[in-house]
Order: structure tokens, then sequence, then C-alpha cells
């Protein structure tokens, strides 16, 4: 390791990037902004991508959730021009309250026994400027793992059949 | 390291003026009138005294508008447009005191994947713009501006697939060296000869991608007053300005380097100092082709209606940019039996 070490700071600060503007998403009242802050938080991950030299992964994940999912979304939200959230004033939720209590706990479980695992340790600049190649991980993809691959586009296809079909049933006969 | 990355944003920057210059005076030559003439020597000042006038005006804020947003969008705009041509290629390799400088930002692995990523962001700018402005004009011009980015990156990817097929790397400098020689002696291997279909699909995705006539739903002048920018004035308008000059250069840049060859010519081999600034005077004579290409449509066709921008994206681009991607296929299928 350098004496400055450069990448680890800048992992380090792109990964807490991520984690503040996901949680800016989940407690801004204004969808738009959520939207934006998981824009934000995306970007940052895939600055950790980077640093963990996987471009084409960072790349792809700039492509698919930043430049075409997300925008997407921002297309529905303008479109409909959704204001801020309103909340229901006082009214407690129990059954809300206990699951997201459960979730809250869970997450905490997990994050407990991976720091206990020491997988938190995975920066290392070990495998270096050849795992950035694009061919292998293509050949892999192609052969190895060309079944879950194919079986992966059928799946997403009969999703967007789904969607088509669902959307269609109020024009009727 | 650092001026070869500074040099060419410098380039760019300085050389927006010129191009303003150059789409006043050819819309005037196209309509038959003189354009702008009177600031210096056939009107090249103009451009200058604009951008003073720019400076010097009051920089307003509507009260109503979310001001953060509001603030960040020109900036991601012209964000975006500068990023890109980080890693095109924009000369041969230049010896200088014994080392040798590859002419290009960042030679990376994922080089056109890069320029994808970075052209799907771009799209944030105006959508943010639109809706940040609480204008519904310029709401309707964030909405159009999304919708047609998000159908017009699908055939511009595939077209770009088809490229990538035939140089087998993403990266932009095995492409560029892929489309080196000739074919029978006098005909360059560039892709557009294969490759035709691909880089009219390109390039008309390029003008969808940059907002250009006759893709310029998102401003529309005359339905929208100005689409996404309406509410802006003084130098956060340039930046809108400027970014759309700049992709304009970068679009064309990319068009050069995936489908002309680059800063390639057939009969050219690049030696020493001299041979390396020949490629790059090369390189920027054939962007600046495909820069008059951008002006000289704008001038002579009118703007698309939605429908028709929409027909047009999805069922004419794509399926030809599949059709050309099948036939590049098959073309590399056919040289390996």
């Amino acid at each position: 390791m350098a004496a400055f070490p450069v990448d680890r700071i800048v992992f380090d600060l792109a990964a807490a990037l991520a984690v503040l503007f996901a949680g800016v998403m989940v407690v801004h009242h204004h969808p738009v902004k959520s939207v934006l802050s998981l824009v934000v938080g995306f970007f940052a991950l895939a600055i950790c991508y980077v640093m963990l030299w996987a471009p084409f992964i960072a790349a792809i994940q700039v492509i698919v959730y930043g430049g075409a999912i997300l925008v997407l979304f921002l297309f529905v939200l303008m479109l409909l021009n959704v204001g801020s959230e309103t909340r229901s004033p006082g009214g407690r939720r129990p059954v809300q309250a206990f699951l997201s209590g459960a979730a809250l706990l869970l997450f905490a479980g997990l994050l407990l026994g991976l720091l206990r695992h020491g997988g938190a340790a995975v920066v290392n600049g070990s495998r270096g400027p050849a795992a950035a190649e694009i061919a292998p991980l293509a050949r892999l993809l192609y052969s190895d793992y060309l079944l879950p691959f194919e079986a992966l586009s059928v799946l997403l296809l009969a999703a967007l059949v789904g969607a088509f079909v669902l959307a269609r049933r109020e024009a009727g006969p | 390291m650092a001026a070869r990355i500074f040099i060419p944003l410098v380039a760019i920057l300085t050389f927006v003026p010129f191009l303003l210059w150059v789409e006043r005076r050819g819309a005037g030559l196209i309509q038959d009138r003189p354009g702008p003439n009177r600031v210096g020597p056939f009107g090249l000042l103009q451009s200058l005294a604009d951008v003073i006038k720019f400076f010097f005006k009051e920089d307003l804020i509507p009260a109503s508008v979310d001001r953060g947003l509001y603030l960040l969008a020109p900036a991601l705009a012209v964000f975006a447009a500068l990023t890109t041509f980080a890693v095109v290629p924009y000369g041969a390799t230049l010896p200088l005191a014994g080392r040798s400088v590859p002419l290009i930002g960042a030679d990376v692995s994922i080089g056109l994947l890069y320029v994808f990523a970075i052209t799907s962001l771009s799209v944030y700018g105006i959508v943010l713009a639109g809706w940040a402005s609480n204008n519904k004009f310029s709401l309707m011009g964030g909405i159009r501006s999304s919708a047609q980015i998000i159908s017009y990156e699908l055939a511009m990817t595939t077209a770009g697939a088809g490229v990538i097929l035939s140089a087998g790397s993403f990266r932009l400098t095995d492409v560029i060296a892929s489309q080196s020689g000739t074919w029978l002696g006098f005909i360059p291997r560039w892709n557009v000869i294969p490759q035709f279909l691909g880089f009219i699909v390109f390039y008309v995705a390029a003008f969808a991608e940059t907002n250009r006539t006759p893709f310029d739903l998102p401003e529309a002048d005359a339905e929208l007053v100005a689409g996404y920018h309406t509410e802006y004035s003084s130098m956060k308008f340039a930046m809108f300005f400027m970014a759309e000059y700049i992709n304009m250069v970068v679009a064309s840049a990319i068009t050069v380097t995936l489908f002309f060859g680059g800063w390639t010519f057939p009969g050219f081999a690049p030696h020493g100092v001299f041979g390396a600034l020949i490629s790059v005077v090369i390189f920027t004579i054939k962007t600046l082709f495909f820069v008059w290409v951008f002006v000289w449509v704008r001038w002579t066709l009118p703007r698309f209606r939605y429908d028709q921008l929409m027909n047009l994206g999805w069922k004419v681009l794509l399926p030809l940019a599949l059709v050309n991607l099948f036939w590049t296929a098959g073309l590399i299928a056919a040289q390996r039996l």
C-alpha cells in the first residue's frame, strides 16, 4: 500500500456517499428528490466498482440504472406531476411500525455478522488492471454462465409480457 | 500527462464561440441573407461580444424555483458534455522528449461504454432544469427530453454494438486500429462502408441525443416558449448553450472515431512530432465536417411532431440498428469461414 492511499480514500468516500444518499432516498418527502438521491447513490456505487477494478460493471450500472431506469422513473413522476408526500397527521400504524422495526433488526444483524467474519475488508489492489479487461468476463458469460444468462432474459421477457397484459386490461373487448 | 487531458478541453471551449459564428453565418447562407456581419471582419467578433454580454447580464433567479436543483442543472449539462471527450483518441502517438505520449485523455478498456454512460447522464441537466424551474413549459420540455433520450439511446447503442463487433474491443484506440489500411489499395477500411446503415442510425440518434433540430422538441420555441431553459438567463443560459455546442463537437468526434477511422487516413503513416500533428489536423477536419452537417440539417429540416419522433425511434431506427448488427455479425462469420 502506498504512503498516501488515495484509492482507499476515494473508495471510502464513495461508499459513504452511496449509503448516505440511499438513506436520503428513503426519508425524503418529495418523490422527485428521492429519485435524484438514488441517482447520486448509484453513481457513487459505480465509483466503488471502478475502485475495485470492475469498470465494466460500473459502466453498466450507470447506463442501465442511472441512465435508463431512473430517467423512466423521473419521466413518470413528472408526467403525473407528483407533489410532496402528504403524511396522515397523528394516526399510529402498528403494523408498519412492527414491520420496519423487524427489517431494521434484521439489517443490523446482517451487518454485525458481516463485520464479525471480516467481510468488510474487501478493498485491495491485488487484482490489478488485468481484472479490468472485458474479454474474460464475456467468455465466462457465454460459456459457463450461458444458461443462467439466457434464463434471466426469458424471465425479463415474461415480466414485460405481464406488464403489457396488465396495462391493456382496461381497454376491454 | 495532465496536458493531454487539458489541451483538448481548452480547445473545445475556445472553439464554441467560433461554432456559434459558423452556425449563424451558415444560417444566413442557407436562408439567403447576410447573418451577423458588423462586429469585426466577417462578423467574427460577434460571438465574443455575446459572451461579454452574457457575463454582464443581471443574474436573475425566479422566486418560485427549487433553488439548489435550478443552479445545479446547467452545471450538470456542461459537465456531462465535457467529460465525454476524455476517452476519444484525437491523434496518433506523439514522441516527446524520449517518451511517447498517446493523444487521448484516458485509454480505458470500457471506452465506448464510458461514452454511452456519460451521455445517458446528460439528460439529467435538461430534466432537472425543466422540473426545478416550476414552469409548465419548462416541465413539458423536461418530460419530452427524458422520453426522447430513452427512445433514441437504444438505437444508438445498438448501432455502436456493430462497431464493437467488428473491432472486437470497447477500447476506442482498438476501434481506430481496426479501421486502418485499405481495401483494393484505395478504399479506406472505415466502418462506414460495411456498416453504412449503422452509421446512419448512429448519426440520426446523435442528433436526437444532442437535442438538435429536427429533434429539438425539448425547447420547441413554437409551442413551449423556450422549453427547459425558459426561466434561465445570463451565464446560466449560456451554459446550456455551451453544452449544446460541446455536445455537437463530441458527437461528431465519436461518429468520426467509430465510422470514419478517427485520425487515420489512407496512405498516411504518422512519423515523429510532425506526423502526430498532422493526425490531429486530420481528426479535426473530419470532426468539423460533421459539425457542419449538424448546422446544415438544422436550417434545412423542420421539427418533427411528437408522434413522428416516437415512430422514427422505435419503429424505424431500432429495427434498422438490429439489421445492421446481424449484417455485421454475418460479415464477420463469413470472413472466418
